[in-house]
């Protein structure tokens, strides 16, 4: 597929600043490839504003407090202790991979019996 | 230059000109210039160049030492982002997304912000769906790039695929203050479409309204504006705009159903009489359209129904419409209109023939009705009896029809199909080949008789069929797999599937499921094209699309098909002999047509074998051509070839069975099949608490349904049996069929069952067969319940009384061969046309294909 005709952006080529080319994939190359020269240049503009630092600003914070929540609940499941066998007993049962099998024994608080109900929903 | 091994001056002004040949194609060139620094023995070991042959080998097709030079670059320059973005260039060309994203991983480790690795990463993880990690990705694009316009919809479309619409909107309308509009900017308009597509979905249909409102000058897809107004009006409940929006709408297109649909929604007329004034007013608007004609038919009744349904079939008759009985189908769900259309249609019969008007008395000054209105009449008619399954009449009046008009090619076809319905497949394809050639430039019809070809097993003469219309110079088979046609493709698994070819079935079924690979893959193409496009919408609902691609009808026939011969292939292991004893159509087939097929098969394998030297031959012949021309287009991965018999020969048919379980799982849990053929498969993999998973599931389906009753019962017995069990595993499957069956005893669970359902057949069937199963001692009752015939009985149709039938022969009630002659008798007189309930030696008919085009 878009494989090919592609740009490897290596630093020793960029002379003239960033290639901003994007991959192109080569069925498109023909039909379209006028199509393309005719609009691309939207995608050099530039966007003029002075709020850009603002907004970068608000989005970095949700960026950052999201990844913030997203380790407390990691911490959160692996404290629940599991027994080993029990996530044996899954991944044996229920052909699936060990981190699922894990993750849900952990999710039901490590009781086995309520993890494989949930899982024969 | 984090490379541990910078190149000089001159060297790296070659290595730059490497990069250029790559990027241009110029493939040849680009080797030329790895040679120049390569050859110097101080760089012989450079690893960036050595990655650069690599997939520069690549694009020739030239895979193996592709890998080689890749991979001994990256061992020579662990540190080089360039080495790890081949590589993951490399991968990606083979389609390994998973580790191509590892290598891009590692390689932003020496090159955190470089621009186009990180736009490759996130194509590789939107494509892969892995949307917390785009949504990573798109955030440092965003940062290092904040002045791109693809930068800011990416990054909001990330939220907006993780369903955070309020961040998902945050993001959009800070991004729109920054732009400046321009006078007629479809982009922008696109944008805004997108904007409140999002708050849509979101549910905020107040805001999207008044989006839609203060943004109206700039918005340019009006139909849509429209179309969304309508629907977030009578969400919001505020009919009298919604009606307004949706007479415009109607007056646009009067033809469109759903307008009509948001108009009554609209004005929720409960009143039958003001609902018909609705459409009298359309109808006098628009006097051509026939879409206010037809719909008051399905909520008018009595009278006022037979009034309307006169005139709309008049005009249809007169006018000479085929498809008037597809029209009119959907209202025969009520058995009263059914009546009224009848009455109706032979009554004009009657009176054609003998006034040529459609009415007994009437006014002889107007125009007669045109000679073709009796046809019409008469090739309704025959639908309409052929529906209803009455054979005879069926027969009768195409046969009417066809005196009337000899050459009219919808009456063979028509006439084809009945015979089909009736159970007479060998009938219908001489039938279908005539009205082929009577028109063989129709690729229609060219269709229509390669299908019924291959529904009597004749596949080699459908493939010829076919291959009228494909291209020259390739089989029809490769050109149909090439085309990604796949009714054709599942027509012949099955078609195998009956011969007893597994091999060949599952190589169709395979392709098939490449076929909706291809289409995920095809994907990529999209990703940066519509983002550039700003077709955001449309790029948005493809995403989705894709998503449950594999719930496609196509995919979960051929699923099936292959799970079927996967579980047979596991109770019946391949050797070579079993594909000659196969076990033939018993559909369709007396012994004696067996035995003339069987014959015709060898010969016909024997073609065959000798075609496919020929087509390997020609394949040589293109491959060279292929090697000779340098700009080979190279298309994805070379898939592995499919070869019937490896197919076959499987060792382990149940993982095979699963990876076409898999997606229905996934993407058609709302089947009560998926989950009785995932019973099946596990059942046989004797995991207790995976076949309790598939009950339990198609219990929330249809507890009823009788396939899956006889999973259930099965199941209660196998848990009955068996013995030891892991402490955790036996709570689980106690506590839990307790649930589904308040600890009733299984012979009760299945007499409720049947008292439930006494009167269907399958449900009879099923019944009947468990309860043989659960105690041999009821046996005469079971198949007293398996043989009903009684028209009191709903679903007595030739396709249930075949797998009775089967079933009887199988052995499933125990040795029962009178019975099933019996039975056969019983059904034939039912059934007078299904060649299935022949008794054999009584019908010495031999298919014959009435002009030679297909022998």
């Amino acid at each position: 597929m878009a494989t090919d005709g592609e740009s490897v952006d290596v630093d020793l080529h960029e002379e003239n600043g960033q290639t901003t080319k994007e991959p192109k994939s080569k069925k498109h190359d023909s039909g379209t490839a006028d199509l393309e020269k005719v609009t691309d240049y939207v995608e050099e503009a530039e966007i003029s504003s002075q709020s850009i630092g603002d907004v970068m600003k608000a989005v970095s914070d949700q960026q950052k407090l999201e990844v913030a929540e997203k380790q407390v609940k990691e911490k959160e499941l692996t404290k629940v202790k599991i027994n080993k066998d029990d996530v044996d007993i899954i991944v044996n049962e229920m052909e699936i991979s060990r981190t699922v099998a894990e993750k849900t024994l952990r999710k039901h608080k490590g009781n086995l019996v309520e993890a494989l109900v949930a899982l024969t929903d | 230059m984090p490379s541990i091994n910078p190149l000089p001056p001159k060297e790296n002004a070659l290595f730059k000109r490497i990069l250029k040949c790559y990027e241009q194609k110029q493939y040849k060139s680009g080797l030329k210039f790895a040679k120049q620094i390569l050859t110097n023995v101080k760089f012989a070991e450079h690893g960036e160049t050595l990655a650069m042959k690599g997939l520069t080998l690549n694009c020739l097709g030239r895979k193996e030492e592709a890998y080689d030079y890749v991979r001994r670059g990256l061992r020579n320059d662990l540190k080089s982002h360039v080495c790890w973005h081949v590589y993951g260039l490399l991968q990606r060309s083979d389609r390994k997304y998973e580790e191509a994203i590892k290598c891009y991983r590692h390689a932003l480790k020496w090159d955190k912000d470089n621009l186009q690795i990180l736009r490759d990463l996130s194509l590789l993880q939107i494509q892969m769906r892995d949307l917390e990690g785009y949504k990573d990705t798109r955030y440092q694009l965003l940062v290092l790039r904040p002045g791109q316009r693809a930068s800011w919809i990416g990054y909001a479309m990330s939220y907006h695929l993780l369903k955070d619409y309020t961040m998902a909107l945050r993001i959009l309308d800070e991004f729109r203050k920054t732009q400046s509009v321009k006078t007629y900017d479809y982009e922008h308009s696109e944008l805004l479409m997108y904007q409140n597509f999002v708050m849509r979905e979101a549910g905020m249909y107040k805001e999207a309204l008044e989006f839609l409102n203060e943004n109206d000058e700039q918005l340019l897809d009006r139909l849509s504006v429209q179309e969304i107004k309508a629907e977030i009006l009578l969400k919001l409940n505020r009919r009298e705009e919604a009606a307004k929006i949706a007479q415009a709408l109607t007056d646009r297109n009067p033809e469109n159903w759903a307008y009509y649909k948001y108009l009554e929604d609209a004005l929720q007329l409960d009143n039958v009489e003001e609902r018909c004034k609705i459409y009298s007013e359309k109808e006098k608007k628009f006097p051509r359209a026939t879409a206010p004609k037809r719909l008051p038919l399905t909520f008018t009744t009595g009278d006022r129904f037979r009034r309307l349904t006169d005139t709309f079939l008049r005009t249809a008759i007169r006018k000479g419409v085929p498809p008037l009985f597809v029209t009119m189908r959907p209202l025969y769900t009520d058995p009263a209109k059914v009546k009224i259309i009848e009455e109706l249609a032979l009554s004009y019969v009657k009176n054609l023939k003998e006034t040529d008007y459609f009415d007994a008395n009437c006014d002889t000054s107007e125009e007669k009705e045109p000679a073709t209105a009796l046809l019409w009449t008469y090739y309704y008619l025959a639908q309409h009896y052929d529906y209803l399954s009455q054979t005879q009449k069926a027969l009768e009046y195409v046969d009417a029809a066809l005196e009337h008009t000899p050459l009219l090619i919808e009456l063979y076809v028509l006439k084809a199909k009945i015979k089909r319905h009736a159970g007479d497949i060998n009938e219908g394809v001489k039938l279908m080949d005539e009205a082929q050639s009577l028109d063989t430039a129709d690729r229609y019809i060219n269709s229509k008789c390669g299908k019924y070809m291959l529904r009597a097993n004749l596949i080699q003469e459908a493939a010829e069929m076919c291959s009228k219309f494909t291209r020259e110079g390739v089989s029809a088979m490769e050109n149909l797999n090439e085309m990604q046609c796949m009714w054709f493709q599942l027509e012949c698994a099955s078609s195998y599937q009956r011969l007893g070819k597994w091999g060949e079935a599952l190589k169709k079924c395979h392709e098939i499921d490449r076929h909706f690979s291809e289409i995920i893959e095809d994907q990529f193409d999209f990703h940066t094209y519509c983002m550039r496009k700003m077709t955001l919408r449309a790029y948005v609902e493809l995403l989705q699309l894709e998503d449950k691609l594999r719930s496609h009808p196509f995919y979960v026939r051929a699923a099936h098909i292959a799970i079927e011969i996967y579980l047979h292939l596991h109770d019946h292991p391949w050797t070579p002999e079993s594909e000659q004893n196969n076990d033939l159509d018993s559909e369709n087939l007396t012994p004696a047509e067996l035995r003339k097929l069987k014959r015709k098969q060898k010969k016909k394998e024997r073609k065959a074998e000798e075609e496919r030297e020929k087509q390997l031959a020609e394949q040589k012949k293109r491959e060279q051509q292929n090697k000779k021309s340098q700009d080979n287009d190279l298309d994805g991965p070379k898939e592995e070839e499919l070869i019937p018999d490896e197919l076959a020969k499987t060792d382990n048919p149940l993982e095979g069975a699963i990876k076409f379980l898999k997606p229905l799982q996934l993407l058609s849990p709302n089947l009560v099949q998926t989950h009785v053929v995932a019973y099946e498969i596990y059942s046989r993999k004797g995991k207790l608490l995976l076949m309790l998973q598939s009950i339990k599931r198609g219990y929330q389906i249809d507890k009823d349904d009788p396939q899956l009753h006889t999973c259930f019962i099965k199941f209660l017995l196998h848990v009955k049996k068996v013995g030891e069990l892991s402490e955790g595993v036996k709570t689980v499957i106690e506590q839990e069929v307790g649930k589904l069956t308040d600890n009733k005893p299984i012979s009760r669970i299945n007499q409720e069952f049947l008292d439930r359902n006494h009167n269907s057949l399958p449900h009879l069937f099923a019944g009947g067969q468990m309860m043989y199963l659960i105690d041999p001692s009821t046996r005469e009752l079971a198949i007293q319940l398996a043989t009903t015939v009684s028209s009191n009985v709903k679903g007595v149709t030739r396709l249930v009384c075949i797998d009775v039938l089967d079933s009887l022969c199988k052995g499933d009630f125990g040795m029962c061969e009178r019975e099933a002659t019996d039975y056969q008798a019983q059904c034939h007189n039912i059934f007078p046309y299904a060649t299935a309930f022949m008794i054999p030696d009584n019908n010495p008919t031999e298919p014959m294909l009435s002009n030679g085009s297909a022998s």
